[in-house]
């Protein structure tokens, strides 16, 4: 009985594609890209891992556990992402409450100093831990410390600091959005604020830290930049796969490393998206929330302030060595300062600045309206397989960027799809993999918005990409430009995947950076840093400006992930 | 206004799209090259000097990695000459049949028999030997003197104080292997059992591994370690000449030594224009910046550098360059013992 309704079901839903033919030929194109750009190299990363030469062979998943220095890098990793995971979330916790919980002053300082990290290569957290806790290092000196900064507690100590800024996103949200009425119930009910806080405000949150732990997860265990740097004797999974590729050109070992490394990922992002989103406690009222409690008291907010500003001078105290550093003429042994390291940045480097914009500023619009056409069909239309296109564009979002670059490489490696060494494949690799950050933002928005405008532009005979253009695409202009910025500084500071697909052609400022950090030319790597920083400011401010004045109003540019 | 915006950013990726494909009228030739960034520069600045109507597009990474590359894209080979990177990685691949012969250079005719391949699949042009780069304050502060000896580096004080590349991404570290496989023990080629005795020893005494050979220099003159097994060149261009304190030392039971080569990719995308660049690079005129690195030149007409390290002050391994071919060709098998022994 079921069955035929589903048959009759989808029969008239074929009948009514077929009937708007736009609709149809859209549908058709995006799922071709979709499979072709996200899934068929996915697919192509278990076909080298368990058929390496067309017959089917479990030789390297077999000796994954067999041999120690074969899993000990997925435990290292897992390690890692878990103390990075509570960590950060602890610290996102800590920043979110003081910001959206106290009445501590300079509160734009704080949120301003969090945005640091996300906005320059990650790695530079690494570099410039070897400045300040280096065997040379600033701090050291100073206090003679003999603390060994490679190995696990530097990268804990560089990807806490790097990825804390989501968990704080996440966490800022969802504290804002409390409902404060129910905390004021329960204080009113006779409940101390400390016991409100446990009883209430954290059970509330509850989704939002595990969102946010799983986040941060995700990201550590992924993170290729920092480990390469600082892993030292520890060796970790992304790079383990990194050498197999690059440093023994063993494609069936990298893609049986990248299938172990894709599994934990998976399974935290389908937990995610299909559990964790579902239980969120937030929004449910409608009404304008309103500001929440907020903790004037001295033994509430002073503990939090004073943590807030250890954690930012801490970030500042990174960034400010490695600006110093870049002014060097030898750092640790000459510190006299030059502009010798930029001059070289922009001679020998010139090349890469110029790649990568140009790279950048294609991929950027492209990725930009793709996704707002994926967030449009998903939100607004129905048709058969929405469900699944809604996943696999949102999946480059949990697949780990050293996965996605491996099987480009093996996907496109060959006719008729011969990509490799051009500039598309960089291209491409930056769009599919950064899209699901203005998929997931362009529904949010859509979602907002009452269907009825756009029915109505069609009833008045506009067609659907006249109405996509006209009205929808104006009205989630936010989340457009949002996801634009959001790809523009991604195409600047990412190093994971684009790794494996640069080519003597089309070079990559953050390739170049890690290979001055490759040969410990730390002076020179901390100028490459500043100067992609730079660029990204410059991009950011440009366009506030810009959007600020086209639309007539202030919008918030900048929403990672 | 908002659509306006949205025409003009697709016009003007379009137009991006379009220069990218490139219709230029130089000639480019592309190169894979096994130098560190701010050395390759020097030669290709001055090749692009005396040919300026070739373009260079050029790429830097470890040998090991240039091999792999080359290997990945065998069917569809991206650069045209292999500049750079110790003849081992070069027989490596001559043995994949990735190499294109060229006997017709002067050069080719000119080196000895151990600086070439008798099918002229690759070509030497420097050599190099295998030395430490010492920290001066550390030996300071710990009363010792330098290492001078292979065992010397398994003494408790170096533990977790010696940095080293990996052998398949590196050739300075593979060059460092079979230097070890060759000094230390039997003399006869391969594995021997006190060779895995040393490696084990050794590699609990590795701080941590880099993937490019000439950092540990830079590692040990900020002090980051004590001691970097490195290329002698490189130990006096990274480490000496900029100013960082380090001394350079080579183990008493003899050292190994690179030959820097080059080769011409097979199937290539430019064959002549690396040709031009091939016989350039063995001409005294390129050969004479090495002075730049002090590299030491194969060309003997080439200008040497003031007070360079050659084979009459290194304690040389005897043989060593008949049985570099050997290990050349055995690279895969070598290193794979190797991870087996340190599990890394």
């Amino acid at each position: 009985m079921k069955i035929t309704i589903y048959l009759r079901e989808s029969r008239n839903e074929i009948k009514r594609l077929i009937k708007d033919p736009v609709l149809l030929i859209s549908i058709v194109f995006i799922s071709g890209l979709l499979f072709l750009f996200i899934a068929f190299p996915l697919i192509k990363v278990f076909q080298y891992s368990l058929w390496p030469r067309g017959e089917f062979s479990a030789k390297y998943f077999v000796e994954f556990f067999q041999r120690s220095y074969r899993w000990r890098p997925l435990i290292n990793s897992l390690t890692v992402g878990a103390l990075v995971a509570l960590l950060g979330t602890v610290i996102g916790f800590i920043y979110a409450y003081g910001i959206t919980r106290t009445d501590i002053p300079f509160k734009r300082f704080f949120r301003t100093v969090a945005i640091f990290p996300i906005i320059s290569p990650p790695f530079l957290i690494a570099l410039a831990a070897i400045f300040v806790f280096g065997n040379h290092g600033v701090i050291t000196d100073l206090f003679n410390l003999d603390w060994d900064i490679y190995g696990l507690d530097g990268l804990v100590m560089t990807e806490t600091l790097a990825y804390f800024p989501l968990a704080f996103m996440v966490l800022e949200g969802v504290l804002s959005k409390v409902d404060p009425a129910m905390e004021e119930a329960a204080l009113d009910l006779g409940a101390s604020k400390l016991r409100t806080f446990f009883t209430v405000t954290l059970p509330l949150a509850t989704p939002g830290i595990a969102t946010a732990l799983l986040l941060v997860f995700i990201r550590s265990l992924e993170d290729f930049g920092n480990p390469i740097v600082i892993q030292g004797d520890f060796p970790v999974l992304t790079v383990e796969a990194f050498l197999a590729i690059t440093g023994m050109y063993n494609m069936p070992l990298g893609a049986t490393l990248a299938i172990f490394l894709l599994v934990p990922t998976m399974i935290i992002f389908v937990v995610q998206k299909y559990w964790v989103s579902r239980k969120s406690y937030v929004t449910v009222t409608g009404r304008p929330s309103g500001a929440g409690l907020l903790s004037t008291e001295k033994h509430a907010k002073y503990p939090v302030m004073v943590a807030m500003i250890f954690l930012s001078s801490c970030v500042l105290l990174f960034y400010g060595v490695v600006l110093y550093g870049s002014f060097t003429r030898l750092w640790g042994v000459d510190n006299s300062l030059t502009l010798e390291n930029y001059r070289y940045v922009f001679t020998v480097g010139g090349q890469y600045i110029s790649d990568t914009l140009t790279i950048a500023l294609i991929a950027t619009p492209i990725g930009g309206i793709l996704a707002m056409i994926i967030a449009y069909l998903v939100a607004r239309k129905k048709f058969l397989g929405k469900g699944v296109m809604d996943f696999v564009s949102m999946l480059n979002f949990a697949v780990p960027g050293v996965v996605v670059g491996i099987a480009y490489i093996l996907a496109f490696n060959t006719r008729p799809l011969q990509l490799t060494g051009t500039a598309l494949i960089i291209i491409l690799v930056f769009i599919f993999r950064r899209m699901p950050v203005g998929i997931r933002d362009g529904i949010a928005q859509l979602q907002q918005i009452d269907p009825g405008i756009d029915e109505a532009s069609t009833d008045l005979g506009a067609g659907m990409f006249r109405t996509f253009g006209r009205i929808t695409l104006p009205l989630i202009a936010p989340a457009f430009l949002s996801g634009m910025v959001y790809m523009f500084v991604r195409c600047m500071t990412a190093i994971s995947a684009v790794i494996f697909v640069v080519s003597a052609d089309w070079q990559l400022l953050t390739v170049a950076l890690l290979h001055e950090v490759d040969n410990a030319d730390l002076a020179q790597a901390a100028a490459y840093g500043y100067v992609i920083i730079v660029i990204v400011l410059t991009a950011i401010i440009g366009l506030r400006l810009v959007v600020g004045g086209l639309l007539g109003r202030r919008t918030t540019l900048f929403q990672p992930e | 206004m908002f659509r306006r915006l949205l025409v003009f950013s697709l016009t003007a990726a379009l137009l991006f799209g379009l220069a990218a494909t490139g219709f230029t009228a130089k000639k480019t030739l592309h190169v894979y090259t096994a130098f560190d960034v701010d050395e390759a520069n020097i030669y290709i600045e001055a090749f692009k000097k005396s040919y300026p109507d070739i373009d260079v597009k050029w790429v830097r990474m470890s040998a090991g990695e240039v091999l792999a590359r080359v290997r990945a894209e065998a069917k569809n080979p991206q650069a045209s000459i292999w500049f750079a990177g110790p003849s081992t990685s070069h027989i490596a691949a001559a043995g994949h049949d990735l190499l294109d012969p060229y006997t017709e250079s002067l050069a080719w005719q000119y080196l000895p028999a151990d600086f070439k391949d008798p099918e002229g699949r690759w070509t030497g042009f420097y050599t190099g030997f295998i030395g430490f780069a010492t920290n001066k304050e550390f030996l300071k502060k710990h009363g010792v003197e330098a290492p001078t000896s292979w065992n010397d580096l398994l003494k408790p004080v170096f533990k977790k104080e010696i940095s080293k590349a990996y052998p398949y991404t590196s050739g300075t570290a593979y060059t460092t292997l079979i230097s070890q496989l060759q000094a230390i023990g039997p003399k006869k080629l391969g594995w021997d059992q006190e060779d895995e005795e040393y490696i084990k020893k050794l590699s609990a005494q590795i701080h941590h591994y880099t993937k490019a050979g000439s950092a540990c220099v830079t590692e040990a003159g900020l002090g980051e370690v004590a001691v970097g097994i490195a290329f002698s060149h490189d130990i006096v261009a990274k480490g000496i000449a900029k100013g960082y304190p380090v001394v350079m030392s080579f183990p008493k039971e003899g050292t190994g030594y690179e030959i820097g080569a080059v080769s011409l990719i097979k199937g290539g995308p430019e064959p002549q224009l690396a040709r031009v660049f091939f016989d350039w690079l063995m001409s005294a005129e390129a050969q004479s910046l090495f002075k730049k690195w002090n590299r030491v030149p194969l060309n003997p007409q080439a200008e040497l550098a003031e007070g360079l390290v050659t084979a009459a002050q290194v304690p040389v391994i005897e043989g060593f360059g008949g049985q570099i071919t050997w290990y050349g060709q055995r690279k895969d098998e070598i290193i794979d013992r190797w991870r087996q022994i340190t599990g890394r």
